[in-house]
């Protein structure tokens, strides 16, 4: 397994177009040895354009690919040793499960003991191991996929695994189960697997890292939980989590940071001085905007008035079954808060909710202001 | 105006589709059908539509004999789980279609159609195609279809499942608006999602294997779910049915030892019996508990979904936010035995925990 | 992609298109000359090579020892209409039925019917000129435009009902059903909204039966017999011990011109067409 670099790379589909309308920003990253990560964000963010790249599919209109160092850019797919499993399975129909998973390594001149042993180990972690001899169109989509899956493990020099939303044809029953396999498998034969979905769920739930895309860039790479705990921009905060992130318009002078007429303790003070508005676009009379940050599941109802705690006017109630979401209103501004079932509806409409102080976050402009700038 | 099912059964190449449906189904209600994959949800709305012949059983509304009018006299409006509309036609003309089939004039099937479409969002998109919409459009076509039609019976058949995850989370809210506005129609909606069922249902109606095995509001299924099955299907992750036994006021999960049964089962006679625990009620703790090894991690939401094994028995544990959990790690889960469902060895409810939480 | 690998596929596509065009080109030049024209080798540059003349084509429209082909090619254009518009009605009624009931013949399910009509297409033609010939004879209609047309429209049918039962194979149920659902009759669903979208397959379809339709000589020639002249029969009698090369070249792209026409005028919807085949 190697590790993927890609330096400044960037594309674009129509030649001489301006770089801030590139389907893929020139960025930065490192796919390490031995990780899964994966791409997500919503369909034209340019994560597909990214894993072709990777690919080779797509020979990039600026910056390097490197696979353990070595210059790829140039190099056809087939070069580059990658395996890739793709939405449909991709099987030999007239060929048995065994057959299939022996495949690649035949065509890579393996004698024959050496792939069977190969072929019997991958089939295991599989979970196909008694189903050897089986003809392979008789497999249900899910066992395709796995097998689609296992020819790529089964070569020992694949520099790294990209999977494109192997799970859009799987049932969802199946899903579940597909999932857990494929998380598995990749903890046993630890390969470099870089996994492009729509589904921010389905991806926090077998990678190690995720890169958050949109509009050609990459908004944020991290752990789920860093996405979660402190997404960098507001675009983040929404995209994962469910309901979304809370942002409040607050006003900051220089005693502090005040919502609905009241003080408000964050975690850190957001910078004193504001990035001055980028003169440019319809985003410069957003830029400057001061906002605070709070996730749903940490806004907490208060039974007496206490630090950051604020009258709010009870709006909504849903029921999600476990939980209920309460949205509710301050100060004119909405916000939503994860209840457990077992604490009731609060009666009247009338609220204390709490925002915990080291849970409350500064975003300045969309940004999370970690960085006192100026 | 209620529509009324007795008996409705049905199989398809010796395959039972629906076996014995009864139900009243109100104007002015919306009924959230929730089932796994195959439980019979579909067939349930295609025979209501009049799609799907059934093999026995009566359907009736108004003192009308409804498996005797074919599907086009029927007043009765789909939405499909994948995004149906007329290819050929622009939004506008869409639904219109339904309109002018009516013989409505041209003046009402203009403004029906501008205010159905204004309603979903879309009154910018009049002259675009179908095929140029994003798939959220697309359904919310199909929906400002049949809005518009003021149907008798609204039949929508698990219209979220194909789009991403924030365009559900944002339909579904929007869903609750739209559907107050329908009047005295019957709405049916079919669901795999706890979220859906409880969120947009007056009432749930559980299906399983063809079969309606409870009716309720959201509230009663999902406090007293009456069986171990519906426990499963209404909670999402599924709920944590362990094997137990009762003896003298004392209960055994499994092969863990014997503890005092909790003050709400203390009525249990004695005897083997299942417990049942929601994955909410059980917590991962740093100093006790019993141990667990976890075997896979899902992220759901703003939950983590921890798989554990805790001596054999299969748990999942919900964590509220989003947590790093690595496989094959030794955890202490710690078990609220005061939300414990108790349920006979045939998976029959015996007692529910109490809720504070019913409306 | 290498330098001689690109210059290797041009010069492939380069022969192939002479390969194609050849004919036709031969085909125009030759129609532009006289007995003169035509001997020795292949020549193509007018006024270079030859002296071009309009003999061939004022010999094909009635001139001087020649044929008027002007009758046989409307009696050949209302034939193809005729049963090509009856065999697209006939056709995608048949294939939308095959497409969305089951039917059953015995142990015959809707994939055997399909097949069962394609078939007719597989026998050898003079298996069925025969059957043709006597019951045309019955009922009167041998040697005659009505005759032809029903002949053609026997042969035309199998290949409608075949390309559009494909096609509306590929059109979601869902469709039909939602317009049943939303006030429409069968035949209402069908007309209202699974012919507007299946326009493409209707071209293809349309295509086809116009270019069998048009080019058919075998059964024309066998139950026509002074009454009816068809195109093809009507170039084919042009023929003699000394070919005519000019008049049959004139006469030949004469009657291709419908086709080449047509085929321009639905090349869009053609291409649409096959791409909708294409990505099942």
């Amino acid at each position: 397994m190697a590790q993927l670099e890609l330096l400044d790379v960037g594309h674009c589909y129509v030649p001489g177009e301006g770089e801030d309308r590139w389907a893929l920003k020139p960025l930065t990253v490192t796919f390490e040895a031995g990780k899964t990560y994966a791409l997500v964000g919503p369909s034209g963010c340019g994560k597909t354009t990214l894993l072709n790249i990777l690919s080779g599919l797509v020979s990039p209109t600026r910056g390097r690919v490197l696979f353990d160092g070595a210059d790829m850019t140039r190099r056809s797919t087939r070069e580059r040793n990658i395996a890739q499993v793709f939405q449909f399975p991709v099987i030999y129909t007239s060929m048995t499960v065994y057959q299939n998973l022996a495949f690649p390594l035949e065509c890579r001149n393996w004698d024959s003991r050496r792939i069977d042993a190969k072929v019997r180990t991958v089939a295991e972690a599989l979970g196909l191991g008694d189903r050897l001899k089986e003809p392979a169109r008789k497999l249900n989509a899910d066992d395709k996929q796995l097998i689609s899956l296992g020819r790529g493990l089964v070569r020992d020099d694949v520099a790294a695994l990209l999977m494109d939303e192997p799970l859009t044809v799987i049932d969802p029953q199946l899903k579940f189960s597909l999932r857990r396999r494929i998380r598995e498998i990749s903890e046993q034969f630890r390969p470099t697997v870089i996994y492009v979905t729509h589904d921010q769920y389905e991806a926090m739930s077998f990678v190690e890292e995720l890169l958050v895309m949109k509009d050609g860039q990459v908004m944020q790479q991290g752990t789920p939980e860093e996405l979660f705990e402190s997404p960098r921009s507001a675009y983040v905060g929404y995209f994962i989590g469910s309901p979304s992130m809370n942002f409040l318009d607050v006003t900051q002078d220089g005693s502090g940071v005040w919502l609905a007429g009241q003080r408000l303790a964050m975690s850190w003070q957001p910078p004193a001085a504001r990035v001055p508005a980028e003169a440019s676009g319809a985003g410069a009379a957003q830029a400057g905007v001061l906002q605070a940050g709070i996730r749903p599941e940490y806004v907490r109802l208060a039974s007496a008035p206490g630090p950051n705690t604020f009258p709010a006017r009870l709006q909504a109630v849903r029921d999600h079954g476990p939980l209920r979401v309460l949205h509710v209103e301050i100060g004119g501004q909405r916000l939503a808060l994860k209840l457990a079932r077992e604490a009731g509806v609060p009666h009247g409409d009338t609220l204390l909710v709490e925002l915990p102080r080291a849970k409350v976050l500064p975003y300045v402009g969309g940004q999370l202001a970690t960085v006192v700038a100026g | 105006m209620t529509l009324t099912a007795r008996g409705l059964t049905l199989s398809v190449e010796g395959v039972d589709h629906l076996r014995d449906i009864t139900l009243d189904l109100r104007p002015g209600r919306i009924y959230t059908v929730i089932g796994r994959t195959l439980a019979g949800k579909s067939s349930l709305l295609r025979v209501l539509a009049g799609l799907q012949r059934v093999d026995a059983g009566t359907l009736t509304q108004d003192g009308t004999d409804l498996l005797q009018v074919p599907v086009w006299r029927r007043d009765t409006a789909m939405v499909y789980q994948q995004f149906i509309n007329y290819p050929h036609l622009n939004v506008f003309d869409n639904v219109a279609f339904p309109l002018r089939r009516a013989k409505l004039s041209g003046e009402q099937v203009r403004l029906r159609a501008t205010e159905s479409l204004a309603k979903v969002g879309l009154s910018d998109f009049h002259a675009r195609k179908p095929s140029q919409l994003s798939g959220g459009q697309q359904q919310r076509v199909a929906l400002a279809r049949a809005l518009a039609r003021r149907c008798k019976t609204l039949l929508l058949d698990e219209p979220l499942v194909n789009l991403d995850y924030k365009l559900r989370e944002q339909l579904r809210e929007e869903f609750r608006e739209l559907f107050s506005g329908v009047g005295d129609s019957v709405v049916v909606y079919t669901t795999t999602e706890t979220t859906e069922a409880m969120m947009l249902g007056d009432e749930v109606i559980v299906m399983h294997e063809g079969r309606i095995v409870q009716t309720g509001t959201p509230a009663e299924v999902f406090d007293a779910p009456a069986t171990t099955t519906v426990a499963q299907i209404i909670n999402e992750p599924p709920m944590n049915i362990i094997p137990g036994t009762v003896t003298g006021g004392r209960m055994r999960l499994n092969d863990l030892g014997a503890v005092d049964l909790p003050a709400h089962l203390a009525g249990l006679p004695d005897g083997p019996c299942q417990f049942g625990l929601r994955a909410t009620d059980l917590s991962l703790s740093s100093s006790e508990g019993l141990r667990g090894d976890v075997t896979f991690v899902e992220i759901s939401g703003s939950e983590t979904f921890v798989h554990v094994v805790i001596a054999d028995i299969p748990m999942v544990v919900q964590l509220e936010g989003i947590h790093d959990v690595s496989l094959g790690d030794a955890v202490l889960v710690t078990i609220r035995s005061d939300r414990l469902f108790a349920f006979s060895a045939q998976g029959d409810l015996l007692v529910a925990p109490s809720e504070q939480g019913g409306r | 992609m290498s330098r001689a690998y690109l210059t290797f596929k041009y010069a492939f596509i380069a022969v192939w298109a002479s390969f194609v065009a050849g004919p036709f080109v031969w085909a125009l030049t030759t129609s532009f000359k006289d007995a003169n024209g035509v001997q020795g080798g292949a020549t193509y540059l007018p006024w270079v090579d030859y002296k071009p003349t309009t003999r061939g084509w004022q010999d094909i429209f009635g001139g001087e020892g020649g044929v008027n082909v002007i009758q046989p090619f409307l009696n050949s254009l209302q034939i193809t209409v005729l049963a090509s518009a009856i065999s697209l009605v006939l056709g995608s009624l048949a294939a939308y039925g095959l497409s969305r009931y089951t039917y059953r013949i015995g142990r015959m399910k809707n994939a055997d019917i399909v097949f069962f009509f394609v078939s007719q297409r597989i026998m050898p033609p003079i298996v069925l000129v025969i059957p043709f010939f006597f019951l045309l004879q019955f009922a009167g209609l041998l040697d005659s435009i009505p005759g032809l047309v029903i002949v053609t429209v026997a042969l035309l049918l199998p290949i409608a009902v075949w390309v559009m039962v494909d096609f509306f194979n590929n059109i979601p149920r869902e469709i039909d059903e939602m317009a049943m659902l939303d006030g429409c009759h069968p035949f209402a669903a069908f007309v209202r909204t699974i012919l507007p979208n299946s326009l493409p397959g209707i071209t293809v379809a349309a295509m086809f039966c116009a270019v069998f339709g048009w080019n058919d000589f075998f059964f024309a020639f066998r139950l026509t017999f002074t009454e009816v002249q068809t195109l093809p029969q009507a170039v084919v009698a042009l023929n003699s011990s000394i070919p005519p090369w000019w008049t049959l070249s004139a006469a030949s792209l004469f009657g291709i011109s419908p086709l080449v026409l047509l085929a321009v005028w639905v090349e869009r919807y053609l291409s649409r067409g096959n791409l909708a085949g294409a990505v099942r």
